[in-house]
């Protein structure tokens, strides 16, 4: 029985009688599986599995003890300065030790939150030395840029050459495309099924989807052909050329329009609409110029935190070259003017392997911090905590452009007039900048904590600020909407907010490996406790057990410490052995195809159906059908009336818009004479006029009242006769029930159906 | 374009049917006239009358007649000017149709039956549901139309709603105000009788003496009333926004609904409903359930305005507070836009946008709001926030529409007749519904309605007289099988299937049984139930079986495949007029075409398609109204296409065309339509060439071997 497969997708009413069949008996499925033959195969996955078990076992708590070396010999822990990282492993860690308590995990936890708290400790912030000198601070800027200039080149190499790639089987596909194109007059539907094939490539929903909607719609004959023709040529065209667009730029990288209407050997004007359209979808956007023609690219759907964090330097360059004077202010314009650039490229490649660019990056970050601090320097030196904190918050506003507009705009608009003519009042300006600084000063202060203090709720930063809770919620939502903060997951409930950082090879291995011990001792001891006692029910879970397993040791087989895989050997080791065990499982799984007690055909040609429906209804907790039984029809004194189906109490019974057209021919004069009237003038009608006799039969697009076929479904029918009682057919009626308690008939019946 | 009318006076002499032929040039004048009731007199009654369309000519004739006081039921109707006459060139081809269709007409007069409109006395006693604004005015235009009226309301007063508005744009006076003058003439009137804290239960019956259950309070047993018709006015209720967790509805005293900040202001008590502080600023919020999938899918017309007026109540009362109106599109109909003009100059504050929540701190009330013009959220503490939610049908409409079997919209409120030209009428004869029932209405649309639909009543009742015996589907007990074909296809749900449970008890089998009832007072004569009949129980009284399948059979006489004849049944609603227009404005058509009229597509079953073919027709055509505009209740012209597309099928099976038959769709007034579709038609029957009939193969599918 192919049903069982989908118990849970069927209808209710279906449902109520699989259970009932299967809770008197069971089916017969594929092949009969006896109780016995399930409890041996149960058994033999038993004895096959124990020999595995215990290596599959231990293999977690091994590699983690080997992992907490690794990490205490390179002392890797303590380079992490995440905090939200930190958290966030802490929290796995926990409560991976609530399962089992290993000391591998232990002293990861420990070491963990030893760091955790050695920087939460560092809270107090350093004095620095005073008089630092701001030059000889920003003087690695330079070589740093150099650095990340040529990580950028190899960025761009890298994405070259995948273009190439990517470059012949594009000319493959534009090339079917043009040929499945020359057949759209001809035929719309087979050009549609070839388009259909051919978009499938790029992957492109809303191709996908409309190619899907235009078939259906020519299927059912709501598109006629005038229609289809124009709609696959027009419609489905701009969507396929869209997709097209989207894989160029996937694939190959930034373009413009006619670099695109080149690739694809398409008009420039087709194109240009096609991607202006795509700007208003979300899909594509601008992302710089090549000379004065605009580039495109796909909208990432997250930016690289990189990328962020190199915005926001040159933001913080930008903002500090304004206050100093010299030639210290001509480097860092200089810096900046070099910087900008780069950032144009970094936008156009997109997405790129962030670890690389890792340690120039944090190193320029961490000397723009300093070079900042050192400029805030100016302050005296006994003043109080809240005020450095106040003036460097003005500082990071004041590097963004927002505020700096408003200071600029709103003393011309007091004093004179906007291009409109309006003025503005000195109160309400006054008022206006007051809120605008309030504003901003404080988002500079809540930026400031973050990218000090590491990731934090909104809750955290109550307790920090005397900022009231309801506005540090709308900066945040405001600045995270500007990009400046992401929110890299949750803290006791709370979402916690982060400046973008780049993560560094440390903070991803223990990221990776504290998630990992979670799910590995979680598996790992479902699995043991599953063994202990195997049961046929509980086959799905070892399967998936141990699926975990391994694909947790194929992560794990990835991480390395200072380039080194962490206990390799344990991995390789234990890598036949997982595969086999699940295959085993799975294997097992198959044998059995459903759970439940098993008998065959033949011992339910003894089952006693009646006497045994209290006993179902006590089990099963709902009222017992009333029995089987078959329905046969007869269309010679069928009206066609519906009333079968407008009485049947479980929608079992339709009267389906198809006409027997040719059974008419074989009704007999007695059986005419005895229907109403007007319905045996129909049949002797259509008889007189007949030139022919019909084959096949009519079928109707809609319902039609006094037309149709009856047919029952036996899934449904709980054969409680009333529809027979119902039917106004001459005699006794057109409907008959064959009462059937022998459940192997009727399971034969139902299955034959199907 | 002219007749032979010698070769008719001559052709129709030789036929059977006719017992005398009579040329008259001047029907409708009154020589016509005199010579009609003299041939009356001479002929039983039955009569055929081949003149100008019936339309015209049938009601004068009706008048003068009936002013003798005789019978004009009988006589039957040929159209020879503007179906045949006018619109064909050749004057023998014209009257070769006319002649067809003359002998068709003796044809269906043979069994023509006398339809007697008796008068039958009912009392002049209206009972209206509802005591709002509505039902008031219905009730005081009944009795101005000498009606005995009782008013029937669920509160402890009448005044509904409208009561309760401090102001009723745009007239700028109070509810109250308002509703006073009716309020006088209602205490003074004496065939007014009001009766409040009265719930009805069900109302059974047809027009003329339907029966109401009521209860009234400190007795439980129920109690009736006969009455001759219902006025349903039960008005609308307010939705509740309870569910609506961002607006805390129900859960912060300050937020209120509009009609509750409407009643405060009319109360005079405008002060926070928290802790009686006053009232400084007001945050409305529009839309509240309206125009929203989960709740009501429509806009509800009225808030808008009512929002309108009570800020603007606000500032006269208090012109420091400070209203804010958040909205996602303001829509004021008619001249209330004045008022939103003022609302404007006069200090409220529109935000486009939506109120994404409301929360409580501080003992404050604070509301964010998202302002979709500057991108921005908002945050704001007012003193109140005033929902404006959505307007639903009252309670208990579903529940009375199970016996007085009017149908609902799919949003609740009473689907009106038709809505051009039957607004306040409803399925059911007898029973009128007005005011918001139908759909949200501003006051002075529902007094109009009300109105309105007291004389819709009086056209009924007549003052107490009722006709007792009208055209439509009579059932012949004895024949009916109990198929409910008829009960579940009515356009009007008119027959009701009845349990025989006394036949039950005896029938062996354990049949369930059922019998059709037909009040032919509720029947619009279409003709829909005769033509799904299997056992030909039903049947309309002027247009038998018998009758339309002789008409058919006489007027296809001798057709053959030499002169292709092309059928076309037409309903007299649509179809008729735009063949009288293409008739008087003399468009031209082929002249081979033979019109049939039918009360209404439905009318027209498979049979009589299968008939015409089987008499001879090469095409046969059903012209009907359009799609959804089927005058007699909405469905006669569907199931004249399923007969249509059936029969097509039929014929396609049994070795004809099925493009013999076809159904056409018409406004009243598109004569072109009707001229490109009978020529279609009759082009198909000249392309198509002879059909089985006429080449003799029909019924010869025995002989046929594959």
């Amino acid at each position: 029985m192919s049903e069982s497969k989908s118990l849970s997708d069927m209808a209710p009413k279906r449902r109520r009688m699989m259970d009932m069949v299967l809770a008197l008996g069971g089916l017969k499925e594929e092949a009969v599986i006896p109780l016995s033959k399930v409890s041996e195969e149960i058994a033999n996955l038993k004895t096959e599995l124990e020999p595995l078990a215990a290596e599959i076992l231990a293999f977690p708590d091994a590699y983690f003890e080997q992992f907490l070396e690794a990490t205490e010999s390179s002392d890797i822990i303590s380079r992490i300065a995440d905090r939200g990282l930190l958290k966030q492993a802490i929290s796995h860690l926990q409560e991976a030790v609530s399962i089992r308590d290993t000391e591998s995990t232990r002293g990861l936890l420990t070491s963990i939150n030893t760091r955790s708290e050695t920087l939460e400790g560092t809270d107090d912030i350093e004095e620095i030395d005073t008089a630092v000198d701001i030059d000889s601070l920003l003087s690695p800027v330079s070589e740093l840029i150099t650095q990340i200039e040529t990580v950028i080149t190899g960025y761009e190499t890298n994405a070259k050459s995948a273009a190439e790639e990517a470059s012949s089987e594009l000319e493959t596909l534009v090339a079917s495309i043009s040929e499945a194109v020359s057949g759209i007059q001809d035929d719309p539907a087979s050009a549609l099924d070839a388009l259909q094939k051919l978009g499938t490539k790029t992957r492109y929903g809303p191709f996908l989807r409309t190619t899907a909607q235009v078939k259906r719609g020519i299927r059912e004959g709501r598109i006629d052909e005038t229609r289809a023709l124009q709609l696959v040529s027009e419609n489905i065209m701009l969507e396929l050329r869209r997709g097209v667009i989207i894989f160029i730029l996937g694939k190959m990288g930034s373009r413009t329009v006619l670099e695109i209407s080149h690739l694809m050997n398409a008009r420039s004007s087709d194109i240009q609409t096609a991607i202006v359209s795509m700007i208003q979808r979300g899909e594509v956007e601008m992302v710089g110029l090549d000379e004065d023609a605009p580039v495109f690219s796909r909208v990432l759907e997250a930016i690289p935190a990189s990328t962020l964090v190199f915005k926001r330097i040159l933001q913080q360059l930008n903002g500090m070259g304004k206050s100093l004077e010299g030639d210290t202010k001509s480097s860092v314009v200089d810096s900046v003017k070099r910087m900008e650039p780069l950032l144009g490229r970094l936008q156009k490649i997109g997405q790129y392997d962030e670890t690389v660019l890792a340690e120039s990056m944090n190193n320029l970050r961490e000397t723009v911090d300093q070079a900042t601090e050192a400029v805030l320097q100016s302050s005296p030196a006994d003043s109080s905590e809240d005020l450095r904190l106040l003036v460097s918050a003005g500082l990071e506003a004041f590097a963004r452009f927002r505020l700096k507009i408003t200071l600029e705009k709103g003393p011309n608009l007091v004093s004179g007039t906007n291009v409109y003519g309006e003025k503005l009042d000195p109160e309400v300006y006054e008022r206006m900048m007051s809120s605008y600084l309030d504003n901003e000063l404080e988002r500079g202060t809540i930026l400031i904590l973050i990218r000090e203090l590491g990731a934090m709720t909104a809750k955290d930063l109550g307790e920090k600020t005397s900022i009231p809770k309801n506005r540090i919620l709308q900066h945040l939502l405001r600045m995270k909407r500007d990009e400046l903060l992401t929110s890299p997951g949750e803290s006791h409930g709370y979402l916690l907010y982060d400046v973008p950082r780049t993560p560094t090879e440390a903070e991803l291995t223990i990221e990776t490996a504290s998630s990992l011990a979670l799910q590995l001792t979680e598996a790992s001891s479902e699995f043991e406790s599953l063994l202990q006692d195997l049961k046929a029910e509980d086959i799905g879970k070892v399967a998936n057990a141990l699926e975990t397993l391994s694909k947790g040791r194929d992560t794990l087989i990835k991480i390395t410490i200072e380039g080194n895989v962490v206990g390799e050997d344990i991995l390789t080791g234990i890598e036949e052995k997982i595969r086999s065990a699940v295959s085993l499982a799975y294997r097992t799984r198959a044998k059995i195809p459903s759970t439940r007690p098993k008998v065959t055909l033949d011992d339910l040609a003894e089952v006693d159906v009646p006497s045994v429906l209290d006993e179902y209804k006590a089990m099963m907790g709902y009222a017992p059908l009333l029995g089987f039984g078959t329905i046969d029809w007869n269309l010679s004194k069928c009206l066609g009336c519906k009333s079968c189906e407008i009485s049947c109490p479980e929608d079992a019974i339709e009267l389906k818009p198809v006409v027997e057209v040719s059974k008419f021919f074989d009704i007999s004069d007695e059986e005419l004479d005895s229907l109403p009237v007007n319905r045996a003038l129909f049949y002797r009608t259509v008889k007189g006029l007949a030139a022919q006799k019909p084959v096949g039969d009519i079928v109707l697009t809609d319902d039609s009242p006094g037309f149709g076929t009856v047919e029952v479904d036996l899934w449904l029918c709980v054969a409680c006769r009333t529809c027979v009682r119902r039917c106004p057919g001459p005699d006794e009626g057109a409907l008959e029930l064959e009462l059937k308690w022998n459940l192997p008939e009727v399971v034969r019946q139902i299955t034959s159906q199907n | 374009m002219k007749l032979d009318y010698e070769f008719l006076e001559a052709e129709v002499k030789k036929l059977d049917l006719a017992g005398s032929v009579t040329l008259h040039d001047l029907g409708c004048q009154d020589s016509g006239l005199e010579a009609i009731a003299k041939l009356i007199d001479e002929n039983e009654a039955r009569l055929v009358v081949a003149a100008c369309t019936s339309q015209k000519i049938q009601p004068r004739i009706d008048q003068y007649l009936q002013s003798q006081g005789k019978d004009p039921s009988r006589i039957t109707y040929v159209n020879i000017r503007e179906h045949s006459a006018w619109v064909h060139n050749d004057p023998s081809e014209a009257s070769k149709k006319s002649l067809d269709m003359i002998r068709g007409a003796l044809a269906r007069s043979v069994d023509s039956t006398s339809i007697v409109s008796e008068m039958k006395e009912v009392p002049a006693h209206v009972t209206v549901i509802g005591g709002g604004i509505a039902g008031v005015e219905a009730a005081l235009s009944l009795s101005n139309l000498g009606y005995h009226v009782t008013l029937v309301e669920r509160e402890s007063s009448v005044g509904g709603h409208v009561v309760q508005l401090p102001v009723v744009a745009p007239t700028g006076k109070s509810g109250k105000e308002v509703f006073s003058g009716r309020l006088n003439a209602l205490e003074n009137d004496k065939n007014i009788d009001v009766m409040t804290d009265t719930t009805v239960k069900f109302v059974e019956g047809e027009l003329g003496s339907f029966t109401l259950h009521y209860n009234i309070p400190d007795d439980e047993d129920e109690k009736t009333l006969q009455t001759s018709a219902v006025v349903l006015a039960t008005g609308f209720q307010e939705f509740k926004p309870t569910m609506m967790d961002e607006y805390q509805y129900g859960k912060n005293p300050n937020v209120v609904t509009q009609l509750e900040l409407s009643r405060m202001l009319t109360e005079g008590n405008m002060v926070r409903p928290s802790d009686g502080k006053p009232v400084n600023e007001v945050i409305m919020v529009q839309c509240v359930g309206s125009r929203s999938e989960d709740y009501k899918r429509d806009c509800s017309k009225l808030c808008c305005t009512f929002a309108i007026d009570n800020s603007l109540e606000i500032l006269e009362r208090n012109p420091d507070t400070n209203v804010q109106v958040v909205y996602m599109d303001i829509r004021v109909p008619f001249e209330n836009e004045m008022i939103y003009k003022e609302s404007r100059e006069r200090g409220v504050d529109y935000i486009r946008g939506r109120v994404s929540m409301v929360w409580e701190s501080d003992d404050e009330t604070h509301v964010r709001i998202y302002d979709s013009l500057l991108n921005q959220y908002l945050e704001s503490t007012p003193d109140l926030v005033v929902l404006s939610s959505a307007i639903l049908p009252s309670d208990g409409v579903a529940e009375l529409s199970e016996t007085l079997g009017y149908t609902l919209e799919e949003d609740g409120h009473i689907k009106e007749l038709y809505g051009k030209l039957r607004r306040t009428e409803t399925r059911r004869r007898g029973v009128v519904a007005v005011g918001a029932i139908t759909r949200p209405q501003f006051v002075f649309e529902a007094v109009t309605d009300a109105q309105a639909a007291a004389l819709v009543l009086h056209n009924e009742l007549q003052g107490g007289k009722i006709e007792k015996v009208a055209r439509g589907a009579v059932l012949d007990v004895d024949d009916c099988v109990g198929c409910s074909l008829c009960a579940q296809q009515c356009p009007r749900g008119v027959p009701l299937m009845i349990e025989q449970t006394d036949a039950e008890e005896e029938d062996e089998a354990q049949k369930i049984l059922f019998k059709a009832a037909i009040d032919i007072l509720n029947c619009h004569s279409c003709g829909v139930c005769q033509s799904l009949c299997p056992s030909g129980a039903t049947q309309l009284n002027f247009l038998s079986n018998s009758q339309l399948w002789s008409e058919i059979e006489a007027v296809l006489n001798e057709a053959d495949s030499e002169y292709p004849i092309t059928v076309c049944f037409y309903c007299e609603e649509c179809s008729v007029s735009t063949i009288d227009i293409v008739g008087t404005r003399k468009m031209e058509y082929p002249a081979s075409s033979r019109l049939i009229p039918v009360p209404c597509a439905g009318r027209v079953s498979i049979i009589d398609i299968l008939k015409a073919f089987e008499h001879g027709a090469s095409t046969v055509m059903i012209a009907a109204c359009e799609t959804d505009r089927c005058h007699i209740g909405g469905t006669g012209n569907e199931i004249a296409q399923v007969q249509v597309d059936v029969t097509r099928d039929i014929l396609n099976a049994i070795g004809w065309k099925g493009e013999r038959v076809d159904m056409f769709r018409m406004f009243s007034a598109e004569p072109d339509r009707f001229t490109s579709a009978i020529r279609e038609m009759v082009k198909r029957a000249q392309e198509l060439g002879p059909t089985p009939v006429h080449k003799g193969t029909a019924g010869k599918w025995m002989e046929v071997t594959e």
